[in-house]
């Protein structure tokens, strides 16, 4: 064979030959990489660039020409609406709180007097009278002080009264520049309360279903990864111990992981069903619930989460149990058996020496899952569809909802691509400690 | 006291019995030697002494109380395995302290324990290295210092050796023989290389097929070897073997070689004869010499001597020669069986008689 890197040529031996180009490495490296090379391009490298510049242009549905608008799809803030709760009324005797409370309804009033060019609205409860709303119009004034006497929930705590809107806040106007916001802030609010400026805008910053999507997805992922641990360590343990039927367990395990969600979908669908639901079904049998209080699991929104995090650890939870068992199979049995003899019981085998040699395998595999689970959309569309009310929506199905079914390309293209900083962060963080880790 | 007494162990796998029923004394301090082929069973008859694998017949006991069925944690027993089973994780510092920290030793004392078991076997500037960043000499040392901070009673070694180049293997063997000077625990070490064995310990154990063969002090397991089986395994080069009968006050070997014994035999026994290399020569004059023609085969200079294979009418022998003993391959050569030194066993028992 020839070398296939030439030797510097010795004095006085003849110049290497050049080599023959199918000798060469160089070529034929490349020829093997080429498809990858043309993969990567075509179906990773060009539609992430693509959708790129579509989130920065108004693309939609139909629309014959995409106009570039930077990164208003992002964040675009149209007006600052002002927001405000928890008026406190009154602050000292605990009495008379307690009185004011009580009384407010029946014996309270709105006095709205002019205050300058302005108008001002106090309520009026027996001796009392307590100011509370400045504004420009008097109609307003009086409107937001009614508001505050007659719809709010009067609460006290300790000396203190405590007007609080329990569904929803009030708005004390929309302004165009932050800075009129803020000015009404200080001026018309005249009672201590919690104020917040809301930024109101056609960007996915400003939509609060896409705010709701990132907490359901965060949610969705890490509620997954706990439970997966929870359940994959002590699992991955069992099947470590020697016993008959490991090997059948073992197989049996995987069943979750190997068939596709499209299928097993069905299955959950049935078990969530909201009339004829097995888990319903026998709860009522057992005498544990009333038919009149069956779970609505795809109906109610808390359930419907909970629901979706079963679903992904059951398929998620035999990969996570089966990553751990690689590792604990690949320590050496003289190394346990040395753990035995220093003296080591077996939660401190496991504690001590197990665990931190499984460690970097498990973050591998928890990195892995992380990945995911951050960007399934197979599980929730399957499930809920994002439902109840948008209220399971996660970033993946959203940017469908927004970008496809509702013809925004480029919004859509903008809440995807809104995964991307946070899971970079995410798995460079996570490589890194991965890197010190095996130092 | 930390003597180790194995009465009548069995241990079975299934139906294969592994170790056969072995009885064996240990005394305190003493640095003995299990040595046999591969598969005869001496790392499981280790393991069962740590408490690693549990014993199928018998009584294990160590300083006198019966541990047959305690943990290994209550043995008082440190091993050093031929893996070295370091934990990766952990400094070397750190692997030193572990078993110790187990047992709640104070801080101090396990820092001074460290210490001094870093300086005797040279690990000082790396204790505050990972196991993957030391060579393997360098871990095979950290194995041993695991096994001797602890200070336990009994140390047992499996092939700690095996996995070291020759030259480090010829080293640490007279570092652990110095090492057991200087330390009380009694030692139990397991082998199958019988040069380690002749030179390291007080005491032989010569194990076969789950069987302890022989017991006793090199210079004993060489002279007088229980059986053929020994006088073979012990050696190198390996001693010479010839079928024979007994016959006319002589034995009569193959190819009609007839030798003559300087002691009574009954008979029409059919026995083996046994000479080792070195008691063969070239040259006459030793009283008891027997004289076996034979033709050179091949030379081994070694530079201090000579071993030469040589094929005779009774069988191919080996003889240890001078360093220059002036033969090629093909000379015509007479041989001297020194028969006051040769062994003689039994054919169907292969005792030694
Ligand atoms: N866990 C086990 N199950 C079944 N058979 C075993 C087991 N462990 C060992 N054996 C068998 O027991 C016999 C003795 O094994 P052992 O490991 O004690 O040999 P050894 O003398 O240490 O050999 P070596 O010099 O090769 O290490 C071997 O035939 C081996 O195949
Ligand atoms: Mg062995």
């Amino acid at each position: 064979m020839r070398p296939l890197v030439a030797p510097t040529a010795v004095s006085g031996a003849p110049p290497m030959q050049r080599l023959a180009f199918f000798e060469r490495e160089g070529p034929f490296g490349y020829a093997l990489v080429l498809p990858a090379i043309l993969y990567l391009t075509a179906f990773i490298a060009y539609p992430f660039a693509m959708s790129i510049w579509l989130s920065m242009t108004d693309a939609s549905a139909g629309a014959s020409k995409w106009n570039y608008i930077g990164l208003d799809n992002y964040s675009k803030v149209e007006s600052w609406e002002l927001i405000a709760n928890d008026f406190v009324i009154f602050d000292g005797d605990k009495a008379e709180a307690q009185r004011i409370a009580d009384q407010h309804k029946d014996e309270g009033k709105v006095v709205t007097a002019p205050d300058g060019d302005r108008f001002k609205a106090s309520l009026q409860i027996g001796s009392h009278t307590i100011p509370v709303v400045e504004t420009n119009g008097e109609d307003d004034a009086t409107y937001l002080a009614t508001t505050i006497l007659n719809d709010l929930d009067w609460q006290v705590h300790g000396g203190k009264v405590v007007a609080h809107a329990a569904d929803s806040p009030i708005s004390f106007g929309t302004f165009e520049k932050r800075g009129d916001a803020n000015d009404a802030r200080k001026k018309s609010v005249l009672v201590d309360s919690t104020t917040h400026l809301k930024a109101n805008g056609t960007g996915v910053q400003q939509d609060p279903n896409f705010l709701l999507a990132v907490k359901n997805t965060l949610k969705y992922t890490f509620g997954t990864e706990l439970v997966k641990l929870f359940f994959g360590i002590p699992c991955a343990l069992l099947l470590y111990k020697k016993f008959r039927g490991r090997q059948l367990l073992r197989g049996l395990l995987v069943i979750p992981w190997v068939i596709p969600i499209a299928i097993s979908g069905q299955a959950w669908l049935w078990i969530l069903d909201s009339t004829y639901s097995v888990i319903n079904w026998l709860l009522v049998h057992a005498g544990i619930i009333s038919p009149a209080n069956i779970f609505n699991f795809r109906g109610d929104a808390n359930l419907a989460m909970f629901s979706l995090v079963v679903v992904n650890v059951w398929r998620g939870f035999p990969f996570t149990t089966i990553v751990i068992l690689a590792g604990l199979t690949s320590i050496p049995d003289e190394i346990i058996e040395r753990a035995r003899l220093d003296g080591a019981n077996a939660l401190q085998r496991f504690w001590y020496v197990m665990a931190p040699m499984v460690r970097p395998i498990l973050m591998v595999s928890l990195l892995f899952s992380v990945v995911f689970s951050f960007t399934d959309f197979n599980t929730i569309w399957i499930i809920t569809r994002g439902g109840p009310y948008d209220q399971t929506q996660v970033l993946s199905t959203y940017a469908y909802q927004v970008g496809v079914n509702a013809g925004y390309l480029g919004k859509g293209a903008a809440i995807s691509l809104f995964l991307f900083p946070i899971m970079v962060v995410t798995v460079f963080g996570m490589l890194q400690w991965l890197r010190r880790e095996n130092m | 006291m930390a003597d180790v007494v194995l009465d009548k162990v069995v241990k079975k796998f299934g139906e294969t019995e592994v170790v056969a029923g072995i009885d064996l004394t240990v005394r305190d301090r003493e640095f003995c030697i299990l040595v046999g082929p591969s598969g005869c069973g001496k790392t499981t008859t280790l393991r069962m002494i740590a408490g690693l694998e549990d014993v199928t017949a018998g009584d294990i006991r160590i300083a006198g109380e019966t541990v047959t069925f305690k943990p290994p944690r209550d043995r008082d027993i440190a091993m050093v395995f031929q893996s070295y089973a370091l934990y990766p994780h952990m400094t070397v510092r750190k692997n030193l302290a572990f078993a110790l920290e187990l047992r709640r030793v104070p801080k101090a004392e396990i820092n001074k324990r460290i210490s001094e078991v870093a300086e005797i076997i040279g690990l000082t500037p790396l204790l505050d290295r990972k196991p993957r960043q030391l060579s393997g000499g360098q871990r095979q040392r950290v194995a041993v210092g695991a096994a001797l901070v602890r200070q336990s009673g009994v140390l047992l070694f499996d092939e700690p050796l095996s996995n070291l180049d020759a030259k480090l293997r010829v080293h640490m063997r007279v570092e652990l023989k110095r090492l057991h000077q200087q330390i009380k625990s009694t030692m139990v070490y397991v082998t199958h290389d019988q040069v380690e064995a002749m030179t390291m310990g007080d005491r032989i154990v010569i194990m076969n097929a789950g069987k302890i063969i022989q017991v006793g002090s090199a210079m004993e397991v060489y002279e007088r070897p229980a059986t053929r089986f020994v006088a073979g395994f012990i050696g190198t080069p390996p001693m010479n073997f010839f079928e024979g009968e007994i016959r006319n006050g002589g034995i009569a070997l193959g190819g009609d070689v007839q030798v003559a014994l300087p002691r009574a035999v009954e008979a029409g026994r059919k026995v083996t004869l046994g000479v080792r290399p070195e008691h063969i020569s070239l040259h006459a004059g030793k009283p008891h010499a027997a004289k076996v023609p034979s033709t050179v085969e091949v030379l081994e200079p070694l530079g201090n001597r000579t071993i030469v294979t040589a094929r005779s009418p009774a069988g191919v022998l080996q003889i240890e020669a001078e360093a220059n003993p002036g033969l090629k391959p093909g000379d015509a050569i007479e041989l001297w069986f020194d028969m006051s030194r040769a062994h003689l066993f039994d054919q169907a028992s292969e005792c030694a008689l």
